[in-house]
């Protein structure tokens, strides 16, 4: 097959630049580090990582498909974590969870409610959340963290949130692949898909077609914060405990995931098979840095670097692809 | 052909933009079974005007009837669903979406699964292709490109295409003949007296007085956002009307002292 043959591929497929970013590192990674990362245990801890990541991802990616951004899915990830690990030490964590979900679909609509209504770029907007929903953690933990005592650290439902395994894999890996199909079905074979993609891509001509184009980004920005919650609901059951500043951060490595996987940031044109890829990468990165021994203080400008070139590396080859 | 009441009726519509007075008390009626001209020169209002009965822009104030009835609200999505099809000439299609999903964007035909709505994707690309074949797509063009690859002329037959698929009772043509070839331009104005003489009321705007005129029940002449002439091209040759956009305003004005 000629190069040129594959360049369709490429075009029709933005995914593919990270997918040969992340076969780089795999090998990468595997053939420098001695085993020490390239091990069943190691890569369950990577699965584990990617995988409350890339359901925050996900989110992230279907409000860039709209044209919007959200950055408020840190706090938002902190807020879920905090809402289960409260109620789960009194109702069953099913419930808590579920409640942890409507909170961050809550703040999902009120990011929504006021970008769409108010007319204020959502990154404006969403930073504002950020901090509010990052300020109101801090106060509700007061310095302290939340815990599930031991004891409460078993049964079916604290389990399959976050807080077991299955096939050696922690639950929270399940999740992601049942909403990774779940939000592919939606957005590709469902008119929703087609109008949330239509809005990113024209928000005019969607709006002349009869889309309600402030109620798909509303609805965006719902699904967006109650996966954000959810993922932290799955770290919460996890770790068992989270304090005030619990995801801190992860709204810049769920960006960077979307952009390095292919996610337009302007709209219209997403892909969440690259975005999980692209948050697989990150946590790759951030695991090979752990068990190389690399201080953690130096684990950002790593990142930093990381990114930059990928996303060049990704921007070329679309560039290339482009060409006739 | 205006007997009966009107299907559109405008009356002393008025719009702003900030400062901007787009439209000015524009009143004009429009009749089932009628094929309407719509000229003016740039920044008339002519697009401005069927924007309203489109629904994208709302009224500052004037009344908009259709079919009898005020309309209250406006939105697109309430117009496509009262059936006015309209062909806009700068938006209307999303450049990151193949051309079956731009063909029914907003209306996608589906099939229920355990009463989940999924798209009827079959449906979407040989229905799209069979209609948008007629009006100059290529026929190496698959329902699945998008339509960022797309010639000026291939875009617009997508659209002309749309507005006779769905065609319900008025079809509001917005300079449709911009970028298409002879043929393709003769094969859109075919159509615009073929829906008309099926009973729907068509809109059809553009700068060029003697093409519509030879379509055209009658001739609605804008300037500065008013309405300056609305006359049936039995009673006005295309050089009156033409006259009348060259001289704007002052010629109509003239014979309105003069009687």
């Amino acid at each position: 097959m000629s190069l040129a043959a594959i360049k369709p591929l490429v075009r029709r497929h933005a995914e593919i630049g990270i997918l040969l970013i992340a076969v780089a590192l795999v090998a990468f990674f595997s053939t420098t580090s001695d085993g020490r990362w390239a091990n069943i245990y190691n890569f369950g801890t990577i699965l584990q990582v990617t995988a409350t990541l890339g359901l925050m991802t996900l989110g992230v990616a279907l409000v860039i498909g709209t044209g919007e951004i959200d950055i408020s899915v840190g706090s938002t990830f902190g807020m879920g974590a905090l809402v289960y690990l409260w109620l789960a030490a009194r109702v069953d964590p099913a419930a808590a969870a579920v409640a942890a979900a409507a909170v961050g679909a809550a703040i999902g609509s009120l990011n929504g409610l006021l970008v769409t209504r108010t007319g204020t770029p959502s990154l404006i907007i969403t930073l504002g959340t950020l901090m509010i929903f990052r300020g109101i953690a801090i106060a509700l933990t007061e310095g302290f963290s939340f815990s599930i005592p031991y004891a409460a650290r078993k049964g079916r439902s604290f389990e399959i949130l976050g807080g077991g395994e299955f096939l050696g894999f922690n639950t929270a890996l399940y999740w992601l692949i049942l909403l990774l199909v779940l939000l592919t079905v939606v957005l590709t074979a469902m008119p929703f898909g087609n109008r949330l993609l239509a809005v990113g891509g024209s928000a005019d001509s969607a709006h002349s077609r009869g889309v309600r184009v402030g109620r798909v980004k509303l609805s965006a920005f719902v699904i967006c914060g109650a996966l954000a919650a959810f993922a932290g609901t799955l770290e919460a059951g996890k770790l068992g405990f989270a304090d005030g500043s619990m995801g801190r951060l992860m709204e810049l490595q769920a960006i960077a995931s979307c952009v390095l996987g292919g996610c337009l940031l302007a709209g219209g044109r997403i892909s969440l098979v690259g975005a999980l890829l692209g948050a697989f990468v990150l946590s790759s990165i951030q695991s090979y840095l752990v068990v190389m021994g690399v201080a953690p203080q130096w684990f950002l400008l790593f990142l930093g670097i990381i990114v930059v070139l990928a996303a060049y590396g990704d921007q070329s080859l679309r560039q290339w692809a482009l060409k006739k | 052909m205006t007997n009966g009441h009107p299907l559109i009726q405008v009356k002393n519509l008025d719009l702003y933009f900030g400062a901007f007075h787009a439209l000015k008390s524009v009143s004009v009626d429009f009749h089932a079974g009628e094929l309407v001209g719509l000229v003016g020169d740039n920044g008339a209002g002519k697009t401005t005007l069927i924007r309203v009965l489109c629904g994208m822009h709302t009224p500052t104030s004037g009344e908009v009837y259709f079919d009898g009835q005020r309309v209250e609200k406006f939105h697109p999505k309430l117009s496509i669903d009262q059936g006015i099809e309209t062909i806009q000439q700068s938006v209307g299609l999303c450049d990151n979406l193949s051309i079956a999903r731009n063909f029914y964007l907003g209306r996608e035909p589906v099939r229920r699964i355990l009463g989940i709505p999924f798209l009827d994707f079959a449906t979407m690309r040989d229905k799209s292709t069979r209609v948008i074949r007629q009006f100059g797509l290529r026929d190496n063009v698959s329902a699945d490109d998008e339509v960022e690859r797309l010639s000026g002329g291939e875009r617009q037959s997508v659209k002309i295409g749309r507005a006779v698929e769905f065609r319900n009772r008025v079809v509001i043509m917005d300079e449709p003949t911009n970028h298409l070839s002879v043929r393709e331009r003769e094969h859109v104005n075919e159509l615009a007296v073929q829906l008309k003489k099926q009973g729907l009321l068509v809109i059809y705007i553009t700068h060029d007085i003697f093409q519509v005129h030879k379509l055209a029940d009658r001739i609605v002449i804008m300037e500065n956002g008013e309405k300056i002439e609305d006359a049936s091209t039995s009673k006005m040759t295309a050089e009156q009307l033409e006259e009348v956009i060259r001289q704007g305003g002052r010629v109509v004005e003239r014979r309105e002292a003069l009687s």
